[in-house]
């Protein structure tokens, strides 16, 4: 198996890793990215990694995505082993957003239309446990609670019609145009594109009664009552 | 008429799922019914010590399944209610020796001739785990007034639901009232606001479950304590019984609160 592979997807571009020394591996990588045909190829790519059977641990990751962002890449996603994925969670906060590809009102009151890329929308009827975990490249709309300890993962907006407690981000390929509406808004964590806002660290019951919608102003997360959209 | 499996089980380990069994077990038997207590802990078997027939076991559960003893060799009867019987685990050996499949078995024999089988799930999300829920026809999720055991007990249900099982039904075990009168423990609302599954039992903390573990003595074969209360009316509950929440210092208004998760 080859140390590193490459295909292109809808998403973006898919790199596969193989098995073998972590430094053998990351060489490959950057010498296939610097071949002079390949620059202009790979330059604002999405990267969606499969890590294969390996387990990436937080220091690789992070050398493999400042060799990405060199090329002007950035990486959105990771699939593989249970290790890779938590150690792409703890750094994904800190990898700068992709080019931006749309246009977003800088200023606008109400939250700019939804790009016709992340138009399709994912109805999940149900709780969501801890340890159930939902990823879609468009909106969330969840009709049921999310619990502490789940995480809801979209690329565009994310609606809880309950109480949303668990781990959510939305516009997480980098949209930071992206809103988290809930009737209850009390998420462990929450993340909008590049951002991220965490809960307060008393630990008690859910501070608002009407639904509240978070979105980023001026560089930060805020929090405000859900007026309608 | 066929009788039914109810796996008792958990999140967390150390909960109180060995003592449920037990004590739900006695409690049914009390009442009448045929009741096969099945340690499927196996490897680490402990409802034999605390239901007080350790020294009765010649065969076990991995015995039956190997084809080394009869189901009714295994079976061990309990002296002091004739209705009240024992499938214990084998201690020797590990979760894999008995399969999914061969806990249906054994758990579709028994419920021939029981009213109630009760399996004492292993603590985890493993194997073991599974093996201990396939039979069930319904299933009591274990669960402590803590973050932690709450957080998974709520993965669990969720396993459970994605092995198409029926929903749990809930029992809080070692609920301290004073602490909730304190404000320093979570409550039997928030507990089901979270977890949004029936509720058929609260069991207080009681020092008497710890002597009468070490003795092999389940709390629920004698009336006087609040806890042998407390796993009764769980019993007659699973009876088809109605039977009124016992309010342990809860915040007024509680029943109000959860009463869509009160099982009727
Ligand atoms: N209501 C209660 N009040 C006081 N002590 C209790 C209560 N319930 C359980 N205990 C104690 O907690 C301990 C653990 O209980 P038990 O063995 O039933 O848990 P378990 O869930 O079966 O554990 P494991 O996961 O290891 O199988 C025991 O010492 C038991 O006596
Ligand atoms: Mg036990």
């Amino acid at each position: 198996m080859a140390l590193v592979s490459f295909k292109g997807t809808r998403e973006g571009l898919s790199i596969t890793l193989g098995e073998g020394v972590w430094r053998d591996v990351l060489n490959e990588l950057a010498a296939q990215l610097g071949r002079p045909s390949a620059q202009s190829f790979f330059h604002g790519a999405r990267v969606l990694l499969d890590t294969g059977p390996r387990a990436i641990d937080v220091i690789e990751l992070e050398e493999l995505i400042a060799l990405l962002s060199q090329h002007g890449m950035t990486l959105t996603s990771v699939i593989g082993g249970p290790n890779s994925q938590d150690a792409f969670e703890q750094v994904r906060a800190t990898i700068p957003p992709p080019p931006e590809t749309f246009e977003v009102e800088p200023t606008a009151e109400i939250p700019a239309a939804l790009p016709a890329d992340t138009a399709t929308a994912m109805l999940i009827h149900r709780t969501v446990r801890s340890g159930q975990r939902y990823r879609y490249s468009g909106t969330i709309v969840i009709m049921g609670d999310v619990n502490p300890g789940a995480e809801i993962i979209a690329e565009g907006d994310v609606i809880v019609w309950g109480k949303l407690r668990g781990v959510v981000h939305a516009g997480a390929s980098g949209n930071d145009a992206a809103i988290v509406g809930a009737l209850v808004l009390a998420p462990t964590q929450l993340r909008i594109g590049g951002y991220i806002a965490r809960a307060p660290e008393e630990r008690g019951r859910a501070r608002s009664v009407t639904a509240e919608i978070a979105r980023v102003r001026e560089g930060r997360i805020v929090v405000e009552p859900w007026s309608g959209l | 008429m066929a009788g039914q499996v109810i796996t008792i089980t958990s999140g967390k380990g150390g909960v109180g799922k060995t003592t449920a069994t037990a004590n739900i077990g006695v409690a049914l038997a009390r009442r009448g019914q045929r009741v096969a207590c099945v340690d499927a802990d196996i490897g680490l078997r402990n409802l034999d010590v605390v239901m007080g027939l350790e020294n009765r076991i010649v065969y076990d559960l991995v015995d039956v399944v190997e084809g080394n003893a009869k189901l009714r060799q295994a079976l061990i009867k309990d002296k002091r209610l004739p209705e009240l019987h024992l499938l214990p685990a084998a201690q020797t050996r590990l979760k894999s020796a008995v399969n999914e499949a061969q806990m249906q078995e054994v758990c579709g024999e028994l419920k021939k001739e029981f009213d109630f089988v009760l399996v004492d799930s292993p603590a985890g999300i493993e194997s073991g785990f599974k093996t201990s829920v396939a039979p069930a026809d319904q299933v009591l999720l274990v669960v402590t007034p803590e973050v932690s055991s709450v957080r998974d007990a709520d993965r669990v249900i969720g396993l459970i639901e994605a092995y198409e099982k029926p929903t749990p039904q809930l029992i809080i075990n070692r609920l301290r009232p004073a602490l909730i009168r304190r404000g320093d423990m979570l409550d039997t609302a928030d507990v089901l606001e979270i977890l949004a599954v029936e509720l058929i039992g609260i069991v207080p903390e009681d020092e008497r479950i710890i002597s009468s573990t070490n003795k092999g003595q389940p709390v629920a074969l004698e009336d006087h304590s609040e806890s042998g209360a407390a796993f009764m009316r769980i019993a007659q509950r699973l009876m088809g019984e109605q039977v009124p929440f016992q309010m342990f210092a809860e915040s007024p208004g509680w029943l109000e609160r959860v009463s869509k998760f009160l099982r009727r």
